[in-house]
């Protein structure tokens, strides 16, 4: 733990998930690292397949074959999760560190009421009888936002709407009192009405829990109103990280920067919408060097070599060869070879 | 006939007195679109002062619920589209939203005719489509296209790009093999896809390529009128805007009209030249884009602005939680359907529905205390000293 944080609640050191498929191997994670500290919502953003879900289940140590995870540390507490034995693995999902998934549907056991599948979670992880468990599931669910939540807590899951649904997922993450939620694109398949009620939901329990979330999603609108902090991913790899502020005031990597212009918005109007040119490349297929050059506007020859880890500010980091006032790199923009991976080097710091 | 009009310029095309006219013939006067030139339908981009190209009568579609120990007992009807009245005018985009379940897809399904109405009227040049024969119909098909939400589920595996994009050209009698090679490819460059992948696969593709795809296959006929259902939901934000900005350049191109449904307002804004909104079938209100969002006149309307997230940290936006889940389009709530979770609700909107009206410059809101819906309010705090 370094010492200006003082003891962040989960940190990322280094994480890298492979999977070995047969037709190559795709660095679906590769060499992320960031913390989030107790009480704070740290926001995960990027494209589908850019990692951000795979960095989650890596966390969770959810990983399934042909998936590793090959490198790297999962620090919660400063105890070292990948160390862990599987049963002590369990102990911590659900009791520490819990997790809401996208889909409401798929999540939850169709056969069980949804009391029934809080309660278990909750006798999993503390020494209650049935019956104190079935209680404190309806209060859960109550906490949550459920009208009715007696009634509903017999209920099975198909006899909620989506929005319900989630609600029980997060009671069932939240029965436990855990130090960290991962939400991964938890309002995603929710209407926007439902949406805002949900993000209410996790905003009152941040506050009264003091609980840390990390919230993947691909909506810039969320996280600019949920998140403290802020890491975009893009193939795999963070490219850039900040405070909320400074990613949507003034974003330093293009790909960020594209991000947020290529949104309509609704309190202004964009006669055309900037595009990212391209598609994300294919993960068995990743350009050498800069793995975002063949969509950027700012594209270099130095761009052939992997661009450095600069921190442009406090706690602002981001992986492109630009200076921090957006300018051509001093070795030059068309250095390459040796000379630039020095470079590179010299100017990569060590994210914390 | 047909091939002349496929190669024709579309201001030609639709100068070109054409199968399209078929035997219901002679049109009741809806048709006041004369004088089509290319520079006058472009300068008449945002549609006012045009005539409406598709108008939106009372339409109605009632899913009936069936049971019963044979399983033909009408037991109730889920009122997917209940009473709902528009028009487009040539030349504009008339946007759509709505939550999930309020209607929009089966309102653009019903006006395709890819499911049968219950009741209600939609003309589209002044001509009634439920009148339509078989034959009619076919060919009022060549102006009305659809582009869909789901680029993976929409294209049939089987096919390649060339037959897919091709297939509408050939039921339409472009028989010949090189023409109609020759028309695809066209397309395909115009919504910039490789010329070279006509023999490719949809599953080939990635998933806004495959939206470009189903986009050149609604084009391949010049149509007038093409109905977007969510075209961009699927896709990523980078390749949303893409799509997007293709969409409005081929309408600058083709001088085409958009239906256009989506749950994104922010999106649906960015491409329209009106807003309608819709709740549990009903339209609750039809206004400029522009002034849908400055100053909402229906509390739903408001309550749907202010729940979307403000993609700037520094912006609050005025927030209202609507309490509850939508209710039961198959019982839906008596007088205004929106009471149940009306911040503004009184008495009288518990008996009484209230009618679509005009509120001020063809600002048309359903609700009974219209004039009272404030704009939202939108607070920048002073940004904190880094």
């Amino acid at each position: 733990m370094t010492e200006r944080h003082t003891g962040p609640l989960l940190e990322i050191k280094g994480i890298k998930t492979h999977f070995f498929t047969q037709d190559g191997t795709v660095k679906a994670v590769d060499d992320v690292t960031f913390a989030i500290g107790h009480g704070q919502t740290l926001g995960v953003v990027g494209e589908s397949g850019c990692g951000k879900s795979i960095t989650s289940l890596s966390v969770m140590r959810l990983i399934e074959r042909p998936g590793r995870i090959v490198a790297g540390e999962v620090l919660l507490n400063g105890e070292n999760l990948l160390d862990k034995s599987d049963g002590e693995m369990r102990d911590i999902r659900g009791d520490q560190v819990s997790m809401i998934f996208q889909e409401p549907m798929t999540s939850l056991n169709p056969v069980f009421t949804c009391g029934d599948q809080i309660a278990e979670a909750v006798q999993q992880h503390t020494a209650v009888s049935r019956r104190e468990a079935w209680d404190r599931s309806v209060e859960m669910l109550r906490i949550v936002g459920i009208p009715d939540a007696k009634r509903r807590a017999s209920e099975h899951p198909h006899q909620l709407s989506g929005g319900m649904r989630q609600r029980v997922m997060i009671a069932m993450a939240l029965s436990t009192d855990p130090d960290l939620l991962i939400a991964d694109e938890p309002t995603t398949a929710l209407d926007v009405t439902i949406q805002a009620q949900i993000l209410e939901v996790m905003r009152d329990l941040r506050e009264k829990n003091r609980m840390a979330i990390m919230l993947i999603t691909h909506d810039l609108g969320v996280v600019a109103e949920m998140a403290d902090e802020v890491v975009v991913m893009y193939a795999g790899k963070v490219v850039e990280r900040a405070d909320v502020r400074t990613v949507f005031g003034s974003p330093h990597h293009p790909y960020t920067q594209g991000l947020l212009l290529s949104i309509p918005r609704l309190d202004e109007r964009r006669e055309r919408l900037q595009v990212i040119k391209g598609t994300v490349p294919s993960p068995l297929n990743l350009p050498t060097g800069c793995l975002f050059k063949r969509r950027c506007p700012h594209r270099m020859r130095v761009c052939d070599v992997a661009p450095p880890y600069q921190e442009l500010g406090p706690n602002h980091f981001s992986r492109c060869w630009l200076t921090p006032a957006g300018e051509a790199p001093s070795v030059g923009p068309d250095a390459e070879g040796p000379e630039a991976e020095q470079a590179a080097e010299a100017l990569t710091v060590e994210a914390r | 006939m047909s091939d002349q009009r496929i190669a024709a310029t579309p201001a030609d095309a639709a100068t070109t007195p054409d199968a399209t006219t078929g035997s219901g013939g002679q049109t009741s006067g809806g048709q006041t679109s004369g004088g089509q030139t290319s520079a006058q339908r472009t300068a008449a981009r945002g549609g006012s002062g045009r005539g409406p190209l598709l108008e939106v009568t009372d339409l109605v579609k009632h899913f009936d619920i069936r049971g019963g120990l044979l399983g033909i007992s009408k037991l109730g009807a889920v009122r997917a589209v209940d009473g709902v009245s528009f028009s487009v005018n040539e030349g504009e985009t008339l946007g759509l939203v709505g939550e999930s379940g309020c209607g929009k897809t089966t309102l653009g399904k019903v006006i395709l005719r890819l499911l049968p109405p219950t009741g209600g009227r939609v003309n589209f040049e002044g001509k009634s489509l439920f009148d339509l024969g078989s034959r009619e119909m076919k060919a009022a098909r060549r102006d009305i296209q659809v582009v869909f939400q789901d680029p993976y589920a929409s294209l049939n595996p089987r096919m390649s790009v060339g037959e897919i994009v091709g297939e509408g050209l050939y039921v339409h009698g472009m028989t010949n093999r090189k023409e109609r090679e020759a028309a695809v490819r066209d397309l395909l460059k115009r919504v910039g896809l490789n010329q070279q992948h006509i023999h490719r696969y949809p599953h080939e593709f990635s998933g806004g390529q495959r939206q470009r795809i189903g986009i050149a296959r609604a084009l391949a006929l010049r149509p007038k009128f093409i109905v977007c259902d969510e075209p961009v939901s699927a896709l990523d934000v980078s390749i949303q805007s893409q799509v997007l900005n293709l969409l409005s350049d081929l309408q600058d191109e083709f001088q085409l009209t958009y239906l256009f449904i989506a749950h994104n307002l922010a999106v649906v804004k960015h491409l329209s030249t009106r807003v309608g909104v819709m709740y549990l079938g009903k339209l609750v209100e039809l206004s400029d884009a522009d002034e849908l969002y400055r100053s909402p006149a229906h509390p739903y309307t408001k309550a749907l602005l202010s729940a979307i997230p403000v993609p700037d940290p520094t912006v609050r936006r005025e927030r209202i939680v609507l309490k509850g889940d939508l209710p039961s389009p198959a019982n839906p709530p008596s007088g205004c359907r929106f009471h149940t979770r009306c911040p503004m609700a009184q008495e009288i909107c518990k008996t009484e529905e209230p009618p679509l009206r005009d509120v001020g410059g063809g600002h048309m809101s359903a609700c009974h205390f219209a004039e009272e819906v404030t704009p939202l309010e939108e607070r920048r705090p002073a940004a904190l000293p880094a």
